[in-house]
C-alpha cells in the first residue's frame, strides 16, 4: 500500500516552519491560503498571472445555482488580498524547491511588471491614456486591452502591469501617473522563502480545441471555445452579456455544443473526462436562453455526466422547462456554409445513423489539461505526473504528491469543479498544516493595537472629514477643495482635509497624526468604495486609538466622479450631499465592542466510517482532542462493505490501518454504540450529550466545532426481484463474492449490471454518482477471474467522470458490453421457469432483447442514513432525499450554515472514498480555523434587543434566517451576539421598534437620510 | 464600469436591504425625495439567505401607503441586481430617474412639520 | 390576543376632520403582537398624515407615543403632561384602549385608528385567526377543542348546517366548517359520543346578550 499519511514531520526535530507556499491563486488557492492563515499559518500566495481569482474570475454564472461567479468570488479575493498573514505574490513563479518537509527553500522568481505595487492605486488613468491596444486575454481576445493594464475590474491586487512586449515606450502613463508608479526600469528578481510546506494549486487551462481541426477552431469565426462563450454571456464581456456571434455581430439563433472536445479522446492523449463540461454547457444554454429566449441550443453529448449534488435536477430542468435539446451522438465535423458564416455539423445519432443539421453558432466544450508551465514546475519541483500531465496522487492519499510535503488540490490534481476544488484546497490546507502543526502561530502575526479612547455616545461629535482627488479620479470631476471647504461648515465638523491619494502610505500618518492634534473622536474619507478600502482606514483609526466602528466613508468616486464625468457641476453638488449624509451618520457612530469568547479546543465529530475517522486523525495530528462519536459497535461504516477501489488499492487493509491508528491515538475519544441525545451552543463553544449503549450512559462533551459525518449507504433496491431470486443481488453484494474468492465468478457465464436502480427517478431525482464505477470495478473483476463471461451494463449514461474514464474505455476494450436504456423502457427482470431472464430494448438494433444470464446485479442507489433526529437536534438543513444541505453549493462545500458545523463524507452526498477523504481533510481546515484560535471576537454589527419596549411578540423569532432570537425566561427576545449576522431583517420588522442594528441603527440611517436633501 | 447615471440618484448604504424597514423609506419622503427604490440581491442570491424577499414585501407595503396619502406608489421600487451587474444599475437609475421626472417633484415637500 | 386591522387612511383623515395637532398613540399589547397598533404602527400613520399634510400644504403637528398598555389607568396617566398640546388622540389601541383613554382626558377628541376585529391567535407570521367571541361560558370540552360559537358562521351547536362541504364553509372556500373540524378531532380522539350529546340551547345571557359585563374579584380589591 502506499504511504497513506505523510504529513507529521518526525519527532526529535527542531520546530517546522510555521508558513506555507500556496503555489496558484485560484478559487483553490485561495481557499487553501486564507484556511492556513486563519488558523495561524502565515501562507505565500504565488501566482504566475499579474492577478489572483484563476478561471474561475472569467466565469460568467455557475451550475447548479446560476450564481454569478464574480459576485461569490469576490469576498475571498478581497479577503486573501487584505489577509495580514497572506503575501500574494503575483507575476511570479517558482523556481525551485529546496530543503526537507518542515523546512524547505522556495525560490520565487517575480516577473517585471514596471509598475510600483506600493505607489499603483489602481486608478486606472495610466490605461485610459495608452495608446496602444491588443487583444484582451481575459476576454480570451475577443475584445481590447491597453498595454498598461489591469486584468479585470475587481482583480486582487489592484495594481496595474505594462505589457512590455505590446508597450511602445511612449511615456504617456509615466506622465500621467500623478502617484509615480510607472517604472521603465523595473527588473525580474528573485526571492528566497522558508516555508514548511507546499501546496499545489496551479488549475488548469483549457484545451486547444485548434487541436481537434475536423472542428474547424481558428478557422471558421462562428466556431468558439465554452469559455470564449463564457465571456460573452458575463456583464464584463467583449458584447456586455449580450450574445452575439463573432462573424457578424448577429444574434445566433441555433448554437450547437459540442461535448467532449479533447476529452475522452485517445487521439490527443487525453483518455479521461474533464467532469465539468457537460454541466457548464448545460448552464452555457439555459444562460445564453436567459439572455434571449429565441435562443435554441443543442447539445451533442455521448453521456450525460450529471454527477453532482443537485445537478440532474438541473439537467432535467434544461431538458424538461427551458428548451435546451439534448442529442446523444458523436460529432464528426463542422463545416462552414458558403455565404452565411453559418455551420453544418456532421453526427451520428444514438442509433449509429450520420445526420447533418445547420446552426449560427458552434461552441466547443474543451476540456480541461496541464499547461506546459504547470509541467515544467511539477518538474522543477520534483512531483511526479500521471500519463495524463495530472498530479500522480494515491486514491486513498488524494491530497499529498509524490515529494512529502508538498500537497495538491483542484483541477490539477484531476479535472473537477469549483466545489471538489474549494474542498480538497481546504483539505490541502489540512494536510499542509498536519506536518507543520507545532509551527503555528510561529509566523503569522496578531496586531497589537494601543488601548482604545473612550469615546461615550454623549460625547460631543469631533469630525475629521479627509477628502480625496484619487490621483484625479476625483479631482477632475469634482471640485474637491470646494468640497472641503464645505464639509468644514457641517455640524460637528472640526477639521477638513484633502489629499492627492488619501490611501497612501503617508496620509495613513497624517491621519493619525490629525486625530491626536485636533482631538478628533469620528474620520469620515470622501473618496471610493469601503468594500476595498474601508478595512484600512478602519485600521488606521484604530492604530490612533479610535475604535474602528468611529470610521465612516463617503463614496465620492464610484458614486460620484466616475458616474457623472460629464455633469461636473453636478457631481461637485452631489459630493457634498454625500459628504453630508456621511457626517450626519457619524455624529451618531458609537464605539462597538468586541467581545471574546473563549473557545473550547476540542472537535466532536458524529460519525466513524472513513470520513469521520480521517477527520478525527488529521485534528488529532494537530493536537486538538476528538471525541469521535459511532453509533454501531464497530468503526468503519458503509467502507466494512468495499473491498477494492477501481485502482485496485486495499481498502480492507486501508480500514485495518486507519481503526489501528484511530485506536491507538491518545487525543480521540472513540465512542462507539453512542449516539447524539442532545445538542447546544455556538461555534467556539458547544455542548453535547452523548448516550453510550448498553448501559445508555449519558455524559456531556464540551466542544468548539463539530463534524457530521453519519455517511450513506447502498439501499436495499424494490423491484428486479431482488430479494426474492437468490441471482439478483446488489452491486456491494456482488462486491463481496468477488472477494470472498474466485470460485463462484468462474462459473458466471452471463451477467447482466442495471445502473440507475432507485437514482435519477422521480422519488430520487439525483445521480448516485459511484455506481457507474463501482459496476466499471466489478466487471472488470470478474473479467479478470473469468474473461470468457459475458457482461453487459444496462445503462442510462455512463459517468465515468475525471480519470475513471480510462476504465470505461477498458472494460469497452476487455468487451463488457454496454447498452443504453431509457428510463421509459427500463429493464425487465423476469423468471421464465428456472432460469432468470433480463429483457431490454436494444437501440442499435431498435429491437427487444431477452437474455438469460446467471447473475442479475444491481447498481443501487447511495442513500443517507437515517439523520432526521440528528438534523434536527443540531438544527442544521438537508435536501428532500435526506442528505444534508451544505451553506453553499460552491463555495462552502464542507460548512453548514451553522458556523462551527462542518459535513464531510457521503453524508453531504454520494461519494467515492478518495472523494471523502479529501472532504474530511476539508472539514479539518475548516475546523482548525476555529479551533486554533484561544478566543474568537464576537460582537460589531448585530442587533440588540430593548428588553423594556419588546413585546415578546415572536416577530424576530420568526424572521430570522439563522433562528438566532429566543424569547426569555423574562419574557423579552434575546438576541445571541455571537450567532447574529448582522442582516437587520429583526431591526426592520419588530412591530414594538424594539430592535436596532448597531452601526445601522434606525437613528442614524434616519439622520443620513435627512441630510439627503438639500437642508 | 463606471457607466454614467443621473446624478440625483443617491445612495444610503445597509448591510443587506432586509435591514430596509418601511419607516425608513418613508421618513425619505418625509426629508422630501421625490423617490425611493431599493436595490437588493437577485432573488434566490441573498447574502442573508431572505432579506431581499422580506423587502420586496415590505416595499409593496409602502407602496400602498403612498397611493393612500396621495403621493402615488410609483415612487418607491424594489429592484433586484447582482454586485456584478454595474449596468443593471445604471440602467435602473436611469428607469427609475424618467420615472420620477415625469411624475414630477413629491407633493410633500412643500411643508414642513411647524406647529409649535 | 385582540385582534384588529388598521382603518383607511381616508377614513382617519375623515374622523380628524379639521384638527391639526395629533398625538398618535399605541398600545404595546395586543396590537403590537398582531401588527396593528405597536410602535412601528404608530411610526407608519404618522408618517403618513405628515406626507398628507405636507402635501396638502398644511401647518400640523404630529407626536408619536406608545403606551405599555391602553388598558390601564396609570399608564394612560403617565403621559397627561403631553396630551395637553394635542387637539385629537388618534388611539392605536383597541376598543377598550381607544375607550379608556377617551375617558381619562375627556372632553379631549380621541379617534380610533383601528377597527378591533376579533380574539385570535397567530397562525403563522402576518396571518392571524378568530378563536373566541367571550360569549362567557366555555364548552369547548365537548367539542374537540374547537368553539362552534366563534368558528361556525352560524354558531350552531349541534352539528352542521347543509351550507358544509368538503369540509368547508358555505360562506367562503377558505374557511373551514368549525363542525368539520369537531368532528375530525372528536373522531381522532375517540370521543365520537360527545358528538352525540344534543347541547341544549345556549343561555346567552353571560355573552353579550346579557348586556354589557363587568367582573369583581372580591380578593385582589384593595
Amino acid at each position: 500500500m502506499a504511504t497513506v499519511e505523510n504529513e507529521e514531520v518526525k519527532g526529535g526535530q527542531a520546530k517546522p516552519v510555521g508558513a506555507v507556499l500556496v503555489v496558484g491563486g485560484g478559487i483553490g488557492g485561495m481557499q487553501a491560503s486564507l484556511d492556513l492563515a486563519e488558523s495561524g499559518f502565515y501562507v505565500y500566495l504565488v501566482d504566475n498571472a499579474p492577478t489572483i481569482g484563476g478561471v474561475m474570475s472569467q466565469l460568467d454564472k455557475t451550475f447548479p445555482t446560476n450564481d454569478c461567479a464574480m459576485c461569490i468570488m469576490s469576498p475571498k479575493l478581497v479577503g486573501t488580498g487584505s489577509h495580514r498573514n497572506i503575501r500574494v505574490i503575483t507575476h511570479a513563479e517558482v523556481k525551485e524547491v529546496a530543503g526537507d518537509p518542515g523546512d524547505f527553500e522556495a525560490t520565487i522568481l517575480r516577473k517585471a511588471r514596471y509598475i510600483r505595487p506600493d505607489k499603483c492605486t489602481g486608478c486606472g488613468e495610466c490605461a485610459k491614456h495608452c495608446p496602444v491596444t491588443i487583444a484582451d486575454s481575459y476576454n480570451e481576445g475577443m475584445s481590447r486591452r491597453a498595454a498598461v493594464y489591469l486584468r479585470y475590474p475587481q482583480a486582487i491586487p489592484k495594481v496595474y502591469l505594462i505589457d512590455r512586449e505590446a508597450c511602445i515606450g511612449c511615456g504617456l502613463c509615466e506622465r500621467v501617473c500623478l502617484a509615480g508608479a510607472v517604472d521603465y526600469a523595473d527588473e525580474a528578481c528573485q526571492e528566497k522563502i522558508a516555508v514548511g510546506s507546499v501546496i499545489l494549486a496551479p488549475g488548469f487551462e483549457v484545451f486547444d480545441a485548434a487541436r481537434r481541426p475536423e472542428f474547424g477552431y481558428g478557422v471558421y469565426p462562428n466556431v468558439i471555445t465554452s469559455l470564449e462563450f463564457e465571456r460573452i454571456l458575463s456583464a464584463t464581456g467583449p458584447h456586455r452579456s449580450h450574445v452575439l456571434r463573432p462573424s457578424d455581430g448577429t444574434i445566433p439563433e441555433r448554437i450547437a455544443f459540442i461535448q467532449c472536445v479533447g476529452s475522452r479522446d485517445k487521439k490527443c492523449g487525453n483518455d479521461y473526462c474533464s467532469s465539468v463540461c457537460c454541466m457548464y454547457s448545460v448552464k452555457e444554454a439555459v444562460i445564453a436562453k436567459e439572455h434571449v429566449p429565441f435562443i435554441k441550443p443543442t447539445i451533442f453529448y455521448m453521456d450525460m455526466r450529471a454527477y453532482g449534488k443537485g445537478f440532474d435536477a438541473y439537467y432535467e430542468r434544461a431538458k424538461a422547462d427551458q428548451g435546451v435539446r439534448f442529442v446523444k451522438s458523436m460529432v464528426s465535423r463542422v463545416r462552414q456554409q458558403q455565404g452565411t458564416g453559418n455551420l453544418i455539423v456532421t453526427y451520428l445519432d444514438d442509433q449509429g445513423k450520420a445526420a447533418e443539421e445547420v446552426f449560427d453558432l458552434v461552441v466547443l466544450s474543451v476540456g480541461m489539461t496541464t499547461s506546459q508551465a504547470v509541467r515544467d514546475t511539477a518538474a522543477r519541483l520534483g512531483v511526479r505526473l500521471n500519463a495524463y500531465g495530472f498530479c500522480e496522487t494515491n486514491p486513498l492519499a488524494p491530497l499529498a504528491t509524490s515529494r512529502e510535503g508538498i500537497y495538491v488540490c483542484g483541477a490539477f490534481q484531476s479535472p473537477k469543479d469549483i466545489p471538489e476544488t474549494v474542498a480538497q484546497a481546504s483539505g490541502a490546507a489540512a494536510a499542509a498544516a498536519g506536518g507543520i502543526a507545532a509551527g503555528r502561530g510561529t509566523l503569522a502575526t496578531k496586531k497589537e493595537y494601543p488601548p482604545e479612547t473612550e469615546v461615550a455616545s454623549a460625547e460631543e461629535p469631533r469630525i475629521g472629514v479627509f477628502v480625496c482627488h484619487c490621483g484625479i479620479n476625483i479631482g477632475s470631476v469634482v471640485n474637491v477643495p470646494s468640497v472641503k471647504e464645505y464639509a468644514a461648515t457641517l455640524p460637528n465638523v472640526v477639521l477638513a482635509d484633502e489629499n492627492l491619494y488619501t490611501c497612501s502610505q503617508d496620509t495613513q500618518e497624517k491621519i493619525k497624526k490629525a486625530i491626536q492634534e485636533h482631538g478628533l473622536n469620528r474620520v469620515i474619507v470622501a473618496s471610493c468604495s469601503p468594500r476595498t478600502h474601508e478595512p484600512m482606514f478602519r485600521e488606521t483609526i484604530r492604530d490612533a486609538g479610535l475604535n474602528k466602528f468611529l470610521f465612516e466613508m463617503a463614496n465620492i468616486r464610484d458614486q460620484c466622479s466616475w458616474v457623472h464625468m460629464r455633469q461636473k457641476p453636478e457631481a461637485t453638488a452631489k459630493a457634498k450631499h454625500l459628504v453630508r449624509m456621511a457626517v450626519a451618520n457619524a455624529r451618531l457612530n458609537r464605539s462597538l465592542g468586541e467581545t471574546a469568547v473563549p473557545v473550547a479546543q476540542r472537535a466532536l465529530i458524529i460519525g466513524g466510517g472513513v470520513a469521520g475517522m480521517t477527520a478525527a486523525l488529521r485534528l488529532a495530528g494537530q493536537g486538538f482532542a476528538v471525541y469521535l462519536v459511532e453509533k454501531e459497535e464497530l468503526l468503519g461504516g458503509n467502507l466494512r462493505n468495499i473491498h477494492r477501489t477501481i485502482e485496485g488499492e486495499d481498502v480492507q487493509a486501508f480500514l485495518t490501518d486507519l481503526i489501528d491508528r484511530v485506536s491507538a491515538e491518545p487525543r480521540i475519544h472513540v465512542l462507539t454504540g453512542s449516539q447524539v441525545t442532545e445538542f447546544g451552543g455556538v461555534r467556539g463553544n458547544f455542548t453535547t450529550a452523548v448516550t453510550t449503549a448498553p448501559a445508555m450512559t449519558a455524559q456531556k462533551i464540551q466542544h468548539g466545532v463539530t463534524v457530521v459525518a453519519t455517511g450513506a449507504e447502498e439501499e436495499r433496491p424494490e423491484g428486479f426481484l431482488y430479494g426474492e431470486d437468490p441471482r439478483v443481488c446488489t452491486q456491494q453484494e456482488f462486491e463481496g463474492r468477488l472477494a470472498a474468492g474466485g470460485e463462484e465468478a468462474a462459473g458466471l457465464r452471463e451477467v447482466v449490471m442495471i445502473q440507475c436502480v432507485g437514482s435519477r427517478n422521480e422519488k430520487r431525482p439525483s445521480c448516485s454518482r459511484t455506481c457507474c464505477a463501482t459496476a466499471l470495478k466489478n466487471a472488470l473483476a470478474l473479467k479478470r477471474l473469468n474473461p470468457a463471461a459475458t457482461i453487459r451494463v444496462l445503462y442510462r449514461d455512463v459517468r465515468s467522470y475525471g480519470m475513471l474514464e480510462p476504465y470505461y474505455a477498458q472494460a469497452r476494450r476487455e468487451g463488457v458490453l454496454f447498452v443504453r436504456y431509457e428510463p421509459e423502457a427500463p429493464p425487465v427482470v423476469a423468471r421464465e421457469g428456472d432460469s432468470l431472464t433480463v429483457s431490454f430494448a436494444e437501440p442499435i438494433l431498435q429491437e427487444q432483447a431477452t437474455v438469460k444470464p446467471d447473475l442479475v446485479v444491481l447498481s443501487s442507489a447511495t442513500v443517507p442514513r437515517e439523520n432526521r433526529e440528528l438534523a434536527n437536534l443540531l438544527k442544521v438543513p438537508r435536501t428532500a432525499e435526506g442528505f444534508f444541505l451544505e451553506a453553499h453549493a460552491k463555495l462552502r462545500p464542507v460548512d453548514f450554515a451553522s458556523d462551527g458545523i462542518y459535513v464531510a463524507g457521503s453524508a453531504h452526498a454520494p461519494k467515492l472514498i478518495t472523494e471523502s477523504v479529501s472532504q474530511a481533510y476539508a472539514a479539518v481546515a475548516r475546523a482548525c480555523t476555529i479551533l486554533s484560535k484561544e478566543n474568537l471576537m464576537v460582537g460589531g454589527v448585530v442587533a440588540v434587543v430593548d428588553g423594556e419596549r419588546c413585546a415578546a411578540c415572536l416577530t424576530c423569532v420568526r424572521v430570522c434566517p439563522y433562528d438566532v432570537p429566543v424569547v426569555n425566561l423574562r419574557g423579552e427576545a434575546e438576541i445571541d451576539i455571537v450567532k447574529c449576522k448582522g442582516c437587520g431583517t429583526c431591526a426592520a420588522e419588530c412591530p414594538a421598534r424594539a430592535i436596532d442594528l448597531m452601526h445601522y441603527r434606525g437613528e442614524q440611517l434616519e439622520a443620513k437620510i435627512g441630510a439627503l436633501v438639500e437642508g | 464600469m463606471r457607466l454614467n447615471y443621473p446624478s440625483n440618484v443617491k445612495v444610503v448604504k445597509v448591510p443587506c436591504t432586509g435591514r430596509v424597514d418601511m419607516l425608513l423609506i418613508l421618513k425619505a419622503f418625509e426629508s422630501g425625495v421625490d423617490g425611493v427604490y431599493v436595490a437588493g440581491c437577485m432573488e434566490g442570491e441573498c447574502h442573508y439567505l431572505r432579506g431581499n424577499l422580506r423587502a420586496r414585501r415590505r416595499v409593496e407595503q409602502v407602496k400602498k401607503l403612498l397611493d393612500e396619502v396621495g403621493l402615488g406608489g410609483e415612487r418607491v421600487e424594489m429592484f433586484n441586481m447582482s454586485a456584478s451587474q454595474g449596468q443593471r444599475f445604471a440602467q435602473f437609475a436611469r428607469e427609475m430617474t424618467e420615472r420620477i421626472r415625469s411624475l414630477g417633484p413629491s407633493p410633500a415637500k412643500k411643508n414642513k412639520e411647524v406647529l409649535p | 390576543m385582540i385582534v384588529g386591522n388598521r382603518k383607511e387612511f381616508g377614513e382617519i383623515l375623515e374622523k380628524l376632520g379639521t384638527a391639526r395637532r395629533v398625538l398618535v398613540l399605541g398600545c404595546n399589547e395586543c396590537v403590537t403582537v398582531c401588527g396593528v397598533g405597536g410602535e412601528r404602527e404608530v411610526g407608519v400613520l404618522a408618517s403618513e398624515l405628515r406626507l398628507y399634510w405636507q402635501k396638502e400644504g398644511q401647518d400640523f403637528a404630529v407626536k408619536e407615543h406608545t403606551l405599555e398598555r391602553q388598558c390601564d389607568y396609570e399608564y394612560i396617566d403617565a403621559i397627561r403632561p403631553l396630551t395637553g398640546e394635542y387637539d385629537v388622540i388618534l388611539s392605536m389601541a383597541c376598543g377598550a384602549g381607544v375607550q379608556y383613554v377617551a375617558e381619562a382626558y375627556k372632553p379631549r377628541l380621541v379617534i380610533p385608528a383601528v377597527n378591533t376585529t376579533f380574539l385570535g391567535v397567530t397562525l403563522e407570521q402576518g396571518v392571524w385567526s378568530e378563536r373566541c367571541q367571550g360569549c362567557g361560558s366555555c364548552i369547548v370540552d365537548m367539542t374537540g377543542g374547537v368553539c362552534p360559537i366563534a368558528r361556525c358562521a352560524k354558531s350552531l351547536l349541534n352539528g352542521p348546517c347543509g351550507g358544509s362541504s368538503g369540509g368547508k364553509c358555505e360562506i367562503d372556500r377558505d374557511t373551514d366548517c368549525a363542525w368539520q373540524l369537531i368532528v375530525d378531532r372528536l373522531t381522532e380522539s375517540g370521543q365520537m359520543e360527545r358528538y352525540e350529546e344534543i347541547q341544549p340551547v345556549k343561555d346567552w345571557r353571560t355573552g353579550r346578550d346579557g348586556g354589557p359585563r363587568k367582573r369583581v374579584r372580591e380578593d385582589l380589591k384593595l
